[in-house]
Order: structure tokens, then C-alpha cells, then sequence
């Protein structure tokens, strides 16, 4: 039920924030060089599925994503394989610059443990009423199913909505007559 | 031009007693770490850079990232040489005072002077180093001082963990002539991967080898003070122009047989001849009234820039234009403008090197003011003067 309830209201109103990302500023911590946020973030590398994103020192990532406007997050997909795909994932509502050191610091908006079907494509329906305002999400991968070295993610999607706010672009200089 | 956070980790242990750095591996380190402030602070005016010393009671930081090269001169003073380096927690604190810098947008870099046995173990330290590099953070080591079995190859497994794509750097200085400083400029700790910051170390390396400030004209570094020194260079040249006039005018007036002798082929010539200066004065005058046909228009632009800048130069040109041409259009257009006394006299004070109160410089004016063969006879009146 819950399972179905979900499929629909992705369907229904929730449109994926790919195109509400503020590209300039996202960044992630641990990362491989070689395999970088945007295999898993960005339209055409995340569907591809020798592109990964993979940690590098050790599996636990911290990605940080802020947006061109305030949106409204109703559930993530995260995919990735069956054993280094990852498990514990902590997401942060307008937190900047957080550093593993801080991640315990103050309680996460939301965790999710991964099962495989979410691995495979199931969206994560999250707490909305915690995420009403976000600017800037924070991801944070604590561990990997297996709890191996590398954590390896295939694909990262948002799905939300987002606040009327003013579009600064629209904005018109008024002319002198 | 990379905006940066820098966290320099000094070695002040006992160690740092030895002599074969000269004229101390304390001195030699304390001038590398101003060396390396300026060139940071250079290279982006928002770059950061902060102190600690690894040895002494415990790790103690010295002073914060910041801005201001003054105040992070200023704490390397007074510094105590003592006690055994802690090398790891030196860098673990370096990491936690760069965590907390300001302004988050920088990249986060640490500086380390190794100068001293290691008593870490080479795990240790490669746990350290993935640390850093899980956070981004950027680790330079200067190996330089005590040599000791293993050192380099800790060392070594500490950058291996660290490095990113190259953004980590080892330096090994050897003691020996050459200075901590010299050494470091030109290595990737100074110059910053590559790009930046060179312009700084190029100017430095020079100040350095010349041993001083002498590398440039005048003792300034145009790098540093580009309007004194441009400044200095007009005025040296200014008074070289206004000597080498006041020379050849010396040397006129001990050659007036030579001279009168070129004055009998043309009228200008005659004129023009023995008299430089009033060359010059032809010159100035008619370029300052803008008269057409006084030169080829091509030798206007030759001698506008020739007076500007070199007046023997001008000379040269106006005598080799002259030869074989016909000029006395020109000086009748220029008497008009010499006849008018007041405005010549301004015009002559302010000519370096011409006096106008000098007999010879009136007797000029008033020739020109004549024609051709009364010109003649001034010459003729100019010689016996000339022989006093």
C-alpha cells in the first residue's frame, strides 16, 4: 500500500530537481577522482552503469548540493550494486559545509537504510514535513551493504517540488521614459 | 592564483641547532616560512596563512589563518628552539585549525618542515594522510635537517596517502651552500602547482642571487614599486640628457676652427653647426608650433621622438637630413616665431642646458633673425668670441 502511495505521488506531482541544481557550488568529500559526482548526479552519466561515483580514502562520502531555489523534497532514488552500493544514508536540510567530523554533531532530517530494491531504482519517500524549505541538501553515506573499502553508487535522483519563489532573472529593469 | 587557506607546521626542536644550514637550520627555516607567507599572500591578496610549532612544551599555534603578513611575521620572533617534534599531532592540529578558517571557500593546505628524527610509525602517519585527504586537504613536507634511516621513506608513505592528483609536494633540501630559501623557490611549495605565484619567485630568486636588492637599476624592485622606479628611470635619464648638452656644448666651444670650416657649404648648416643648441632650439620650437616644412614629415615624427627621449640622437638626424637640402624656407618661418622675444625667452629657460643669458645663445637669436649673409658675418664675429 505504502509501496504503491508512493509510486504515485512521485508520478503525481513530484518532478525531479535535475535542472534546479546549482551546479557551481556542489561538491563531495572522499570522492574518487576518477569517478566523480557527476557519474551518479548528472542526466546521461547517471543512467549509465559502468559510471559510478566511488569513495576514495574510505567508503563514506559526504556530498553537498545546494539549489538555484527553495524546493520541497519528497523522496530520493538512490541505485548502486548489490554489495558496495551503499546502506546508511543521512541526508541534512540547509546545513553548509559540513565535514565528517560534524556529521554526528546535530541529528540528520532524515536516514533511510538502503534494502536492494531500493539499490535497483525504488524511491526513498522521506519525511516531508522535514524537508519544506531546503536551499541546500547534504548527503551523507555512512557505510556500504557489504562494508567494504569502496562504496560505489551508480545513480542519485531527487524528486520534489518546488516553492514559488521569485525568479531573479525575470526581474526587468524599469525603463525611463 | 588559487584562493587558499595555509597552515605552516615549524620545527623548533633541538635539532634545529645544527649549523650546516647556514647560519642555523632555525634561521634558514624561519626565512623560507616569510619567504613562503609573502608568496602566498601574494598570489591571491584573500589567501591565509597560519603558524604552529610541533616542538617546544606541545604543539602550540602561533597564529590563525589569517591575512595580514605582519602579524604572522611578527610571532616567528622570540621563538624557543627545544624539546622533541610531534609531528603527527602538529599536522592533526594544523587540520582543525584550517577546519575552522573563515572563509570556506578556500582550499585547505598544510606545510610541513620535517627537520628531525620521526618517531612515528609509518602507519601511523599513513592513517593521518588519509585523513587528510578525506577532508581535501593539501600537504607539502620540506625534508630537509637530520637525515635519519627511514625518514624519507615515512615520509614518502605519508604524501602517498595524501596526494590528490598531484596537489601534495615533497621537497628534499640537502644542507650545503645554498640556502633553505633558494632551494624552495623554485619548487612546486613556492610556485603552487604550477601556476601563480611565480611572478614572486622569479622576483625573489633574483633579489636572491644577486645577493641584495642590486639585481635592479636603481635598487628598486619594479615588481614591488613600479611608479618609483619608473620615476627614477625618467629622472636618471632627464639628467643624462641635460649633461651630455651641457658636454657637447664644452666641447663646441673648444672647436671653433673645426666647426667654422663645415659652416662655409649652406646657409643652415653655417647655423646650425656651431651652435647645437640652437639645433635644438629650431627644433622645439618649430615642433612646439607645429610649422610644416621645417622637417620631412617622416623626420618630424623621427624628431619628436629623438628630442623626447635622446637629444644627441636628435642632433645626429637633423645634420644628416640637412646635408644637401635646401632649408631656408624653414628658417624664415622660425624668425618669425624667434622674433617674438618674450615667448623665446620662456622657451630657453625652460631647454635644459641653454642659458639665455650666455652670449652665445643671444648672438644665436639674433643671427637668426637675419638673413643669409649676415649670418655669415655672425659667424665671423662668433669665432674671436669663441677663441676667449
Amino acid at each position: 500500500m505504502s509501496a504503491a502511495e508512493s509510486a504515485t505521488a512521485v508520478q503525481r506531482s513530484q518532478v525531479d530537481l535535475l535542472d534546479f541544481i546549482d551546479w557551481s557550488g556542489v561538491e563531495c568529500l572522499n570522492q574518487s577522482s576518477s569517478h566523480s559526482l557527476s557519474n551518479a548526479l548528472k542526466q546521461g552519466y547517471r543512467e549509465d552503469e559502468g559510471l559510478n561515483l566511488e569513495s576514495d580514502a574510505d567508503e563514506q562520502l559526504l556530498i553537498y548540493i545546494p539549489f538555484t531555489q527553495v524546493i520541497k523534497l519528497h523522496s530520493v532514488v538512490v541505485m548502486g550494486s548489490e554489495e558496495e552500493g551503499p546502506k546508511t544514508v543521512k541526508l541534512f536540510a540547509n546545513r553548509e559545509h559540513m565535514g565528517f567530523s560534524n556529521v554526528s554533531d546535530f541529528p540528520p532530517s532524515d536516514t533511510a537504510v538502503l534494502s536492494s530494491d531500493n539499490l535497483k531504482g525504488k524511491p526513498v519517500v522521506l519525511k516531508y514535513v522535514k524537508f519544506q524549505n531546503v536551499r541546500s541538501l547534504t548527503i551523507f553515506i555512512e557505510d556500504n551493504q557489504s562494508g567494504s573499502e569502496i562504496t560505489k553508487i551508480q545513480k542519485i535522483a531527487l524528486y520534489g517540488s518546488t516553492v514559488e519563489t521569485t525568479d531573479m532573472k525575470g526581474l526587468k529593469k524599469i525603463e525611463d521614459h | 592564483m588559487v584562493l587558499e587557506a595555509t597552515m605552516i607546521c615549524i620545527d623548533n626542536s633541538e635539532w634545529m641547532r645544527n649549523g650546516d644550514y647556514s647560519p642555523s637550520r632555525f634561521q634558514a627555516q624561519a626565512d623560507a616560512v616569510s619567504l613562503i607567507c609573502g608568496a602566498k599572500t601574494q598570489s591571491n591578496p584573500e589567501n591565509t596563512v597560519g603558524i604552529l610549532t610541533m616542538a617546544g612544551k606541545g604543539v602550540r599555534v602561533l597564529a590563525t589563518p589569517t591575512s595580514d603578513l605582519g602579524k604572522i611575521l611578527s610571532c616567528m620572533h622570540g621563538l624557543e628552539m627545544g624539546g622533541e617534534t610531534n609531528l603527527a599531532a602538529g599536522i592533526l592540529i594544523a587540520q582543525l585549525a584550517l577546519k575552522h578558517r573563515q572563509n570556506k571557500n578556500q582550499q585547505q593546505r598544510i606545510i610541513v618542515f620535517a627537520g628531525s628524527p620521526i618517531k612515528h610509525e609509518r602507519k601511523a602517519l599513513e592513517i593521518i594522510g588519509k585523513k587528510l585527504k578525506k577532508n581535501s586537504v593539501a600537504l607539502d613536507i620540506v625534508n630537509f635537517g637530520e637525515e635519519e634511516d627511514g625518514k624519507p621513506e615515512k615520509l614518502e608513505a605519508l604524501l602517498g596517502s595524501v596526494n590528490n592528483n598531484d596537489t601534495s609536494h615533497m621537497v628534499h633540501v640537502p644542507p650545503g651552500q645554498n640556502a633553505l630559501s633558494d632551494v624552495l623557490i623554485s619548487t612546486p611549495v613556492f610556485t603552487g602547482d604550477g601556476e601563480g605565484g611565480s611572478g614572486f619567485a622569479a622576483a625573489a630568486a633574483a633579489a636572491a642571487a644577486a645577493g641584495g636588492v642590486s639585481d635592479f637599476d636603481f635598487g628598486v624592485d619594479p615588481n614591488i614599486d613600479p611608479e618609483l622606479a619608473l620615476a627614477l628611470r625618467v629622472s636618471m635619464e632627464e639628467e643624462r640628457a641635460r649633461q651630455e648638452a651641457a658636454a657637447k656644448k664644452a666641447a663646441e666651444e673648444a672647436q671653433p676652427q673645426s666647426e667654422s670650416q663645415n659652416a662655409t657649404s649652406t646657409a643652415t648648416e653655417k647655423v646650425s653647426d656651431p651652435m647645437d643648441e640652437d639645433d635644438l632650439l629650431k627644433q622645439a620650437v618649430a615642433l612646439s608650433m607645429n610649422i610644416p616644412g621645417s622637417d620631412s614629415s617622416a623626420g618630424d615624427a623621427q624628431m619628436s621622438e629623438a628630442t623626447n627621449d635622446d637629444q644627441e640622437l636628435a642632433l645626429a638626424l637633423q645634420m644628416s637630413m640637412q646635408d644637401g637640402s635646401k632649408d631656408s624656407s624653414a628658417p624664415s618661418d622660425v624668425s618669425k616665431v624667434l622674433g617674438d622675444q618674450s615667448f623665446m625667452s620662456s622657451i630657453l629657460s625652460s631647454l635644459p642646458g641653454v642659458d639665455p643669458n650666455d652670449p652665445n645663445v643671444k648672438d644665436l637669436l639674433a643671427s637668426l633673425l637675419g638673413q643669409s649673409e649676415p649670418q655669415e658675418k655672425k659667424d665671423e664675429d662668433e669665432q674671436p668670441k669663441d677663441d676667449k
